[in-house]
């Protein structure tokens, strides 16, 4: 390892240098030096984050979340009764759809990793991807930050994460998964709408039900 | 899983963390009232996305992730006013002149790269980890990490922090 080499890696995270650089640091005077000042900046931004915990936050927003189930509780009672005088489509309507719900386990859980184990992928297939499913993916939708394929759900989907005007977004391309209707879901703080389209059907997932209208109306536009 | 072994595993993740979660919220926003909005309202959905959650080793990420989210959810309400100066809010430090100079630098930083510093320093998460919560690549989280420190550095020279020590 070279001095340069030291420093990149130090700059990242001075406190998880690997053996090789630790040595580096120990036989190389000048980044010693430079790794002593990186971990007292370390000291130092470790001790300005540690603003101090509003006292009784922690125990106001722990019952409020489970309160608030409760009080959930409550309307599903009710609307248990609404549903008895036949408002039970409504209930329907709102339960999660299962390739929504995967589409959001997906980000939550395996698209950091789908990312790194990809290759890099040539922007002209996503396209005839797109063209396959009956979609097309204008400039307006976003700034493209990661395109590649991936295992999804028993088929192979075309993954693409947008950084869009109102937050991260991920679009999966499913060539050939044909479905009978819109489908929704929300879990885990993210929302997701799966639309069937002439060739296939994709999902969007994100972080706001305004990201999804938007990116939708875009695809649904284009 | 039963409705009160849900409430005992959410109350030991909620103990285990919270502290975290709140600086989190609170260096994102920069602002401690925006912060407890923003926390309150991400462990409300943690607690209805809970039975969804499927690997408990996993759960700091996934409730940083969630803060994060409802940050930017948020949007122009977690309007970055900065309210740091009150000094309620100064860390806990031996040092409050150097903690004052670190958030100020630390508030100089770009939106990205203080996102990928604050996860890596408060929540101790690797670079895959932080590129899954912040929805960008592996490479760009580094690339982020890397601009900050070089930021920090410069704005904060080392050796003056020294001889404010010996002081």
């Amino acid at each position: 390892m070279n001095c340069i080499d030291f420093r990149r890696a130090a700059l990242l995270d001075p406190r998880r240098l690997d053996d090789e650089a630790l040595a580096h640091a120990g036989s190389c005077e000048s980044c010693g030096a430079y790794l002593a000042e990186a971990l007292a900046l370390e000291g130092r931004l470790d001790d300005a984050l540690q603003v101090p915990v509003p006292p009784g936050l922690k125990d106001r927003a722990f019952r409020r979340a489970v309160d608030a189930t409760r009080v959930s509780r409550r309307q599903a009672l009710a609307a248990g009764i609404a549903l008895a005088l036949g408002a039970g489509t409504a209930l329907l309507w709102r339960r999660n759809d299962p390739l929504a719900l995967a589409g959001i386990d997906f980000v939550v859980f395996e698209e950091a990793q789908a990312i790194l184990d990809a290759k890099p992928a040539d922007p002209a297939d996503l396209q005839r991807a797109a063209l396959d499913v009956g979609v097309r993916l204008p400039g307006q939708l976003g700034e493209l930050r990661y395109v590649g394929t991936c295992p999804f759900s028993g088929t192979t989907a075309h993954h693409v994460v947008l950084k869009t005007a109102y937050g991260k977004a991920t679009l999966l391309l499913l060539p050939g998964r044909t479905l009978a209707s819109r489908g929704v879901a929300v879990a885990h703080g993210l929302e997701a709408v799966v639309a069937p389209a002439r060739g296939g059907s994709v999902a969007i997932i994100a972080d706001s039900s305004r990201s999804l209208a938007r990116i939708e109306e875009i695809l649904g536009s284009a | 899983m039963p409705v009160s072994g849900r409430n005992a595993a959410y109350e030991r993740a909620v103990n285990d963390h919270f502290n975290d979660l709140y600086r989190f919220a609170y260096w994102l926003c920069r602002n401690r009232w925006q912060a407890e909005d923003v926390v309150q309202e991400a462990l409300l959905r943690a607690w209805r996305g809970w039975p969804a959650l499927r690997d408990e080793r996993a759960v700091k990420a996934w409730l940083f992730t969630i803060v994060h989210h409802e940050f930017r959810r948020a949007g122009p309400r977690a309007a970055r006013t900065d309210a740091a100066t009150d000094p309620d809010d100064l860390a806990f430090s031996i040092d409050p002149a150097s903690s004052v100079d670190v958030g100020r630098a630390l508030r100089e930083l770009s939106e990205d790269s203080r996102e990928a510093l604050l996860m890596q320093v408060l929540g101790g998460f690797s670079c895959a980890e932080i590129s899954s919560a912040l929805g960008t690549t592996q490479g760009a989280v580094m690339t982020r990490l890397t601009r900050a420190r070089q930021a920090l550095r410069r704005r904060l020279d080392p050796s003056d922090a020294k001889q404010v020590r010996r002081a």
